[in-house]
């Protein structure tokens, strides 16, 4: 594809139109950004003067055993909300399209995504307090049915035992995300040029040969898309641990988001918090400029 | 044209980032903006409700523009709003040192103490209830100025289901013998006697209750108030850790019950699943409305007990309307107010009108003041420090899982308290 070159004059005339988005990028974004940048060099309740400490929030961080443990959860987190929702999202979706869609019909595989896909409409609060009743020691769902079908031995203190609680956070996080790549990865598979596939199949290629050289390559950019999205929401993952975990039990569950708020509105201690989500956000950038860049070398080779 | 698309698009920000400069309505003398964050049905909220209407008749022309906020909503913000032009006159607010001892310090209160005097509700709120509504210059309760207004109580009790000791041929446990006696008669019988929610407060508010058998006012003055050393490792807090996990270990608690919120922990005691909880007087009108399979009845725990005032009506600095919002608080502190609490179910903290007419809502009332006059009342566990709150969760939960024994958790809980603490005052 070609592109069109501007004029001074064209390009002048559509940086008006860039004004109000840059504007509001300034004002919900840059500035905010800029004084929690600014917040984090000081001590401060959230009430009267902050004072000003220098680095002494980020010296405080990097010996900090509860922040770096909250980093290591969220690598758990990353696996069950950004690399197993995008493996199983491949498999759901090649066979939804090439299985279900093609032996019955378009219709069935399009119910079957919706229903993969409800978790991600759910209000993540809503999600979360169903699966802490699922989830519940004595009288939860999950327990319930081991004991009704005789595993008795099976049912556990999913959200309560400190070497378990992680784990079952990552399952429901998984049964969150996986409808999003799904209904990605279908989108990315209808755009796949039929003949490929076709041409493939002529040359003698399996079905797993035809999915591992033709779709997974030619629906490589869905997958960064959502490689990268999932990894961003997992590092900055909030609200579930909150409905579910608070962070317990004994901290087993906490992340770095989690952290920054407890220490933003519990401990009042909003130079702290400010630190803790300054370096969150260069974490998150820094990943994401990464991402871009393997992507566009990807594309361009 | 240009012009008039920045014109647009600084208005659109403007809009966005809540700058408008919006009218400050308030200021008229004839509203009184008022927020709190009571239910409608809860007895806080039927008795405000009334006092809206009272305050109307007696104050015409004048109208209240009352806000429904979410507790978290207020507690999380709180600092910022009062610090605006958006502050109402009148808030509810949550007490302690790390809430309104806090926004005390910081100069967003209004002090009280004149108004207190003149209208005599400093005659009307008994010892220990006065405690959480002044504040010294380092924002710590007990002494200096008033800086908010409580009208109601609340109180942490033994809640049991009276057919199930009957079955179990048990008697009201009316001391911490008693009540252990029956637990070990529980287990025996293979039930879990205790429910507890271990994932939120109630944990932490047994174990808390733990010591407090052996506590007296100095001791908590000196958790609470700062004023004198405070060694976790002291026979009371010792007391305390080792009866929770020798609790855990005879069973009288389930080892689950890290995962358990407190709203589970309700549910399973009024659903007859659990003999007895161990928690405040904020279940007390759930309990009352919703058991009907079986005969309860509550005790107070022997000793000092984790309680106190309710929240308080603080008036912010930026008030614009101060008289009214005496006005209203007067009218929160009246008799026929607080008969209204007391009969929907709360604990009234000022004279009454009327004698009560629920046997249990007598007992209720009845209870609280014993506790009061004795002066048995020892706040909350997390008050002292902020964000004691998840440290305390956090810890007891890892002695629930074992992943930390008594003294390990005491430890961590002194560690906590002396690092936060440090800055009280600053």
């Amino acid at each position: 594809m070609s592109v069109v070159p501007f004029s001074i004059r064209d390009r002048g005339s559509y940086l008006w139109f860039l004004i109000p988005g840059a504007l509001l990028l300034l004002a919900v974004i840059l500035v905010p950004f800029g004084m929690n940048i600014g917040i984090s060099f000081t001590e401060w309740s959230g009430a009267g003067e902050p004072e000003w400490i220098g680095l002494d929030n980020y010296t405080r961080l990097m010996g900090d055993g509860t922040f770096w443990a909250s980093f290591r959860h969220n690598v758990g987190l990353v696996v069950a909300m950004a690399v197993l929702p995008t493996l199983a999202g491949l498999v759901i979706a090649a066979a939804l399209f090439d299985f279900v869609g093609k032996h019955f019909g378009s219709r069935h595989a399009s119910i079957l995504r919706a229903c993969i896909y409800l978790p991600q409409v759910l209000p993540i609060a809503v999600a979360g307090i169903v699966w802490s009743w699922i989830l519940a020691p004595q009288d939860g769902a999950l327990n319930e049915v081991l004991r009704a079908v005789g595993l008795d031995s099976l049912a556990q203190n999913w959200l309560g035992d400190p070497d378990l609680a992680l784990w079952s956070v990552m399952g429901v996080m998984l049964w969150i995300q996986v409808g999003y790549p799904v209904v990605i990865f279908m989108a990315g598979m209808q755009r796949v040029d039929p003949s490929l596939h076709e041409a493939a199949e002529l040359d003698g290629a399996s079905w797993w040969g035809r999915f591992y050289h033709v779709t997974v390559p030619q629906i490589r950019p869905e997958i960064f898309v959502v490689l990268l999205t999932c990894t961003i929401a997992a590092l900055k993952v909030f609200a579930p641990i909150y409905v579910l975990t608070r962070g317990g039990p004994g901290g087993s569950t906490n992340v770095p988001s989690y952290y920054s708020f407890q220490n933003f509105f519990e401990k009042t201690q909003v130079g702290y918090g400010a630190a803790i989500a300054t370096v969150l956000t260069v974490l998150i950038l820094v990943l994401t400029t990464v991402f871009l860049r393997v992507q566009n070398r990807g594309d361009h080779r | 044209m240009s012009k008039r698309l920045l014109v647009a698009a600084v208005a659109a920000l403007m809009a966005v980032a809540g700058c408008g400069g919006g009218s400050d309505d308030a200021s008229d003398g004839k509203t009184l903006k008022l927020w709190h964050y009571e239910g409608p049905d809860s007895a806080m909220g039927v008795a405000w409700a009334e006092a809206i209407k009272q305050f109307e008749a007696s104050h015409p022309g004048v109208k209240v523009e009352f806000e429904e906020k979410g507790f978290e909503q207020i507690q999380k913000t709180a600092p910022m709003v009062l610090n605006s032009n958006d502050a109402p006159d009148l808030l509810e607010y949550n007490k302690g040192n790390a809430t309104a001892g806090l926004l005390s310090k910081q100069g967003l209160l209004t002090d009280m103490s004149e108004e207190v005097t003149k209208r005599g509700w400093d005659k009307k709120l008994g010892p220990g209830i006065d405690t959480t509504a002044k504040y010294d210059e380092r924002g710590v309760m007990g002494s200096g100025k008033w800086y908010g207004i409580p009208n109601y109580a609340e109180y942490v009790m033994v809640y049991y289901n009276k057919t199930m000791f009957d079955q179990q041929g048990l008697a009201e446990p009316k001391t911490l013998d008693e009540l252990t006696a029956a637990m070990a008669k529980f287990v025996a019988a293979g039930i879990t006697p205790l429910a507890l929610g271990g994932a939120e407060y109630p944990a932490h508010q047994l174990f808390y209750q733990l010591a407090l058998t052996k506590a007296d006012r100095d001791w908590v003055d000196r958790f609470q108030r700062y004023t004198g050393d405070v060694n976790f490792h002291d026979n009371t807090w010792v007391y305390g850790a080792e009866t929770f996990a020798k609790w855990l270990r005879e069973g009288y608690i389930s080892k689950d019950s890290a995962g358990v919120k407190a709203e589970e922990m309700g549910v399973s005691f009024m659903q007859g699943k659990a003999p007895i909880m161990v928690s405040g007087s904020w279940w007390y009108g759930r309990v009352a409305s919703q058991v009907k399979d079986f005969e309860w009845a509550s005790v107070p725990w022997p000793g000092m007990t984790a309680g106190s005032s309710g929240n308080l009506w603080v008036v912010p600095k930026g008030s614009k309307n101060k008289q009214l919002a005496y006005d209203f608080i007067e009218i929160t502190m009246s008799p026929a107010i607080q008969d209204k609490l007391r009969d929907a179910g709360g604990i009234a903290v000022a004279p009454s009108a009327t004698p009560p007419t629920d046997p249990k809502t007598k007992q209720l009332n009845d209870d609280f003041k014993t506790i009061s006059d004795a002066d048995r009342l020892a706040f909350y566990p997390d008050w002292p420090a902020p964000g004691f709150y998840d440290a305390q969760v956090s810890s007891v939960q890892k002695l629930i899982t074992g992943q930390a024994g008594p003294h390990e958790v005491l430890t961590e809980m002194a560690d906590y308290y002396k690092e936060n603490t440090a800055s009280v005052g600053k």
